[in-house]
């Protein structure tokens, strides 16, 4: 029984602190190739703006791997790039790569 | 006791007179505001449209009324650089000068609906160049983004060739490696965009071809 309610504080205690930091990653070969590195998206500073059901699940399915995110959706008004979102004057537009990007390749 | 008396008699006359001359002003004042508001509000009711198309426009004007950048160019344009650099929201508002879904005024539209016609030189001598009508296709380095068609035609309706060639781009396929993120930093299309014309913020104004259909 105390294990029980152990896990269920636990369980408790992850979703109130929200699953921070994700690391995007999966196109790497591309994002090579652009002189980008991988997204290390920041959670915890968008939880401070938004409601958990402003980008879940309309946006972004809640769920590791299961958004297919790309420059070009983003560019095309989706994920990252929805219209109220990083492809409007509320946030900083998309051009800015070095915000979200890791390792961006300095102009020479 | 008749000294003192005779001075009070002065001193309440004086009075007397200095509180009728103080209601009649009161009185004037009034009746002046009351005149005036109306007066004022007369011209405010139309709005002012301003026509982008008409050289005396107010649009065209700096702030000393008179018409901006005729100044000498032999002098520094400081005077006429600060006036450009200010915001003018009020003109911005009035006008209809075609905007992109960012708000920002669409350069590009303007010249080619004829709205603005800009001299092709400041020199009267200089030969006009027709545009080149020339499209690039940039391959775009992700994967997934779509390739660059850089139009030559709309860029050499104002810019000669040595603007940009060869100093910011060598005039040979494939020559120039691009980023997205050396452009962002200001470099190959950032020299402009960004700060003349037309901003990053809409990506798919110039990634608009799908990749693959260019071959």
């Amino acid at each position: 029984m105390a294990v029980l309610l152990f896990l269920f504080l636990q369980a408790h205690a992850i979703y109130a602190a929200g699953p921070g930091d994700i690391r995007l990653d999966d196109k790497i070969e591309s994002l090579k190739k652009a002189g980008v590195g991988p997204v290390i998206y920041p959670h915890a500073a968008h939880e401070k703006l938004y409601k958990c059901a402003d980008c879940h699940p309309k946006i972004f399915k809640d769920k590791h791997g299961a958004n297919d995110i790309s420059m070009k959706r983003n560019m095309d008004g989706q994920f990252c790039g929805s219209p109220n979102c990083h492809n409007s004057p509320k946030a900083f537009p998309l051009y800015n790569c070095a915000r979200c990007h890791t390792n961006v390749r300095a102009a020479r | 006791m008749t000294a003192p008396f005779k001075h009070r008699f002065y001193l309440k006359a004086f009075l007397l007179m200095f509180f009728a001359a103080c209601l009649w002003y009161a009185a004037d004042a009034i009746s002046a505001e009351e005149k005036a508001p109306p007066a004022q509000q007369a011209p405010g009711k139309a709005t002012p449209i301003l026509d982008p198309g008409d050289p005396s426009s107010i649009l065209y004007l700096d702030t000393s009324g008179k018409l901006a950048g005729t100044g000498d160019s032999t002098k520094p344009p400081s005077q006429y650089y600060k006036i450009g650099m200010g915001w003018h929201p009020q003109a911005l508002t009035d006008t209809r000068l075609p905007r992109d879904k960012y708000g920002l005024i669409d350069w590009a539209k303007l010249v080619k609906s004829n709205m603005v016609k800009p001299r092709w030189s400041l020199d009267p001598n200089d030969e006009e160049m027709p545009p080149l009508d020339l499209d690039i296709i940039i391959t775009a380095k992700s994967d997934f983004v779509n390739d660059v068609r850089y139009p030559h035609w709309i860029h050499t309706w104002w810019l000669k060739c040595e603007v940009c060639h060869p100093k910011i781009f060598v005039p040979a396929k494939g020559q120039n490696k691009m980023f997205m993120t050396e452009i962002a930093q200001g470099q190959w299309c950032g020299r402009c965009h960004g700060k003349v014309s037309f901003p990053l913020t809409d990506c798919n104004r110039c990634h608009t071809v799908p990749k693959g259909a260019s071959k």
